[in-house]
């Protein structure tokens, strides 16, 4: 599970970006994320919608402890993400859709590395190897450098590498963007799998398609604030539009 | 621990397998005394050669003066005398190379040398052609027949030659061959050694910093379970053995370099082998590693604040030149490794394996390079940490 409670993330400005800011805006701060609370539920899909700069990124590297809240409090699996920082991410899968790979390594030493980072013992991590290897079809390349692999090759490694310690909590920040519809299919297969599974999956995302196809819970955020907080059922019967995308559209508008 | 070794290990296999990072590591380092010293000794030899060699064309004007010089000079081969030269054409053909010196001799230099006074020859060359082998060649010539003069004159006054001598200096230079190539070679050493030093972690530094922020593999990484100190220890630790590796290859190229020139070898083997002495190699690099560890934080502090590769690169170009002026300042003459150099980053190691090299290091100026280096790479390393710690650092460009 994870519970957000009244997070804020306040970032100081350096010099370009208030220029940038335009003459109009005053003060050395802004709020990427402006008090915020959600939960999102084991065995269920938590989707965090909002356009380009809306604080969706913000949040989610929040959840998974890169960033520390200005206030507020955010736990994981029951860990605080600041005070026990180590235990969320030893709970944690966390998964982009820019994800980079080691070039220079193979699937194989890639997915033991991680699994070694995250202390598995040998037996543990072979077993999960070789079940997720035979899951995604990934012999055929699993000791090919990743820098010779397909874009598709190389989603199937970041998949694995993300899930190979088997946590609780997945986070997914814009896992398609990017990707092509077949390896899209793939991330959407995951993610059901995960929820299938009992795990507790938040993604961000931009594309009302998949908020459809897949989430339980739902939370639209813009300029880091959330305008709506709710079950993708009462989303529905709230709209006053319509699509979900004019719905979407309508809601970001008014705030 | 364990975690720490893990990225270490992982880095170092990263590491190994870009050829970028290799070269720097192992071939430039191991090449590129062999290639110097190759260069140097190929050049030199051709150039000696074809200066000992060369005919030279020489304009003579002897006035009908000095005729025994005259015949001296017209004996030999490696010689080819014009006397159609007028004197006010002198500098002309000189400047067009038409020919590459000339003697002119004064019209009254065999009166004044019959009546023992002092007669001139001139000798007129282009300083900047052949090494001043011309000027070189002929003066010794001049200096012959000026000896002939000399002598004839003792005979004739019957005098000893030693009257003019009175005081012989006897030198007795009480440094040993080890001391003296020491301090010459030792200097310049760590001018090399350094750079490779700096040369071997820039590339790591940049590939694990601000490489993993560009692939976007450094967030995968702050997402596992080890602390952001463990990532930066497993990361800086690669950097060290990368920057290590290369001075350790500088050596065994400049052992190369030294063995493959016989030469050299023959000249100062002795002193070469009192300078590599196993304990004065392990002494330099053990006052190389805290350095390394320094340049490794330092590189690493710029990789990491870098939005892209080409923006670290360009911070780290200029530390590049300032990493060489404390060096350079070793080189210079008068300066000594003393209570006050011993603290100066850089410039310690240098004046430190000057003097190890010679073998004439103090054991207290010894220490207090080691605690000034050592107080410095963990300064650095904790200033690096602390660095790596800032959200603002990390996610720069957001």
């Amino acid at each position: 599970m994870v519970i957000a409670k009244n997070i804020v993330k306040t970032f100081k400005l350096s010099r370009q970006q208030k220029r940038e800011m335009g003459d109009g805006f005053q003060g050395n701060t802004i709020d990427a994320v402006c008090d915020i609370s959600f939960t999102c539920h084991p065995g269920r899909v938590f989707a965090l919608l909002g356009p380009n700069g809306a604080g969706k990124t913000t949040t989610l590297r929040m959840i998974a402890t890169m960033l520390k809240p200005s206030s507020g409090s955010i736990s994981v699996a029951a860990y605080d993400t600041v005070t026990q920082s180590q235990a969320v991410r030893e709970n944690l899968g966390f998964l982009t859709g820019n994800t980079g790979l080691y070039n220079r390594l193979t699937p194989n030493e890639m997915v033991r590395y991680f699994a070694d980072l995250h202390g598995m013992n040998s037996a543990d991590y072979n077993t999960r190897r070789d079940h997720l290897f035979a899951l995604l079809d990934m012999e055929a390349f699993a000791n090919r450098r990743i820098g010779k692999l397909s874009t598709g090759m190389k989603q199937k490694v970041s998949i694995v590498r993300t899930i190979i310690h088997d946590p609780d909590v997945i986070v997914f920040d814009e896992p398609t963007a990017g990707l092509d519809v077949v390896t899209s299919r793939n991330i959407v297969h995951l993610i059901r799998d995960c929820r299938d599974a009992g795990k507790t999956v938040i993604f961000s995302t931009h594309r009302m398609g998949e908020v459809s196809l897949l989430s339980n819970d739902l939370a639209i955020i813009h300029k880091g604030q959330l305008q709506f907080n709710g079950t993708f059922e009462d989303f529905q019967n709230q709209m006053q539009t319509s699509t979900l995308e004019d719905e979407f559209i309508r809601i970001v508008e008014q705030a | 621990m364990k975690p720490i070794l893990t990225i270490l290990k992982k880095e170092f296999k990263d590491i190994t397998r870009d050829r970028r990072s290799m070269m720097m590591m192992f071939i430039i380092p191991m090449l590129l005394f062999p290639l110097l010293f190759t260069i140097a000794a190929v050049f030199t030899a051709r150039q000696d050669q074809k200066v000992r060699t060369k005919t030279l064309v020489v304009a003579l004007i002897a006035n009908g003066n000095a005729e025994a010089f005259r015949e001296t000079l017209l004996k030999r081969d490696d010689l080819k005398i014009r006397e159609d030269i007028a004197e006010e054409m002198i500098h002309q053909f000189i400047r067009s190379d038409s020919i590459d010196a000339a003697i002119r001799v004064d019209e009254q230099f065999d009166a004044q040398i019959a009546d023992l006074q002092r007669g001139q020859i001139h000798l007129y060359f282009k300083s900047s052609r052949d090494m001043d082998a011309s000027r070189n060649r002929l003066t010794s010539l001049i200096r012959d027949y000026e000896n002939q003069i000399v002598n004839h004159r003792f005979q004739r006054l019957a005098l000893d030659r030693t009257i003019v001598d009175p005081v012989q200096v006897r030198r007795h230079d009480i440094a040993s061959p080890r001391e003296r190539i020491g301090k010459s070679v030792g200097g310049f050493l760590p001018y090399i050694f350094v750079i490779m030093c700096f040369m071997g972690c820039m590339y790591p530094a940049l590939d694990l910093g601000v490489g993993e922020k560009e692939r976007a593999t450094l967030e995968t990484l702050l997402v596992a379970p080890v602390s952001k100190i463990q990532i930066l220890l497993g990361k800086c630790g690669v950097i060290v053995l990368s920057g290590f590796a290369s001075i350790a290859n500088s050596f065994i190229g400049f052992f190369i370099a030294v063995m493959l020139q016989r030469e050299i070898v023959a000249r100062i083997l002795d002193a070469l082998q009192g300078m590599f002495e196993i304990s004065s190699i392990l002494l330099v690099l053990s006052l190389c590693l805290p350095l390394t560890i320094f340049f490794a934080a330092a590189l690493m502090s710029v990789s990491i604040f870098a939005k892209s590769f080409k923006e670290a690169q360009s911070i780290m170009a200029p530390l590049n030149i300032i990493i060489i002026i404390p060096v350079f300042i070793g080189l210079l003459p008068g300066i000594e490794l003393n209570a006050i150099t011993s603290l100066i980053p850089v410039l310690n190691v240098s004046l430190a394996s000057k003097e190890i090299f010679a073998g004439t290091i103090k054991l207290p100026l010894l220490l207090e390079v080691y605690a000034s280096l050592i107080a410095l790479a963990a300064l650095s390393l904790y200033g690096c940490a602390r660095w790596f710690e800032r959200e603002s650092t990390i996610f720069r460009e957001t």
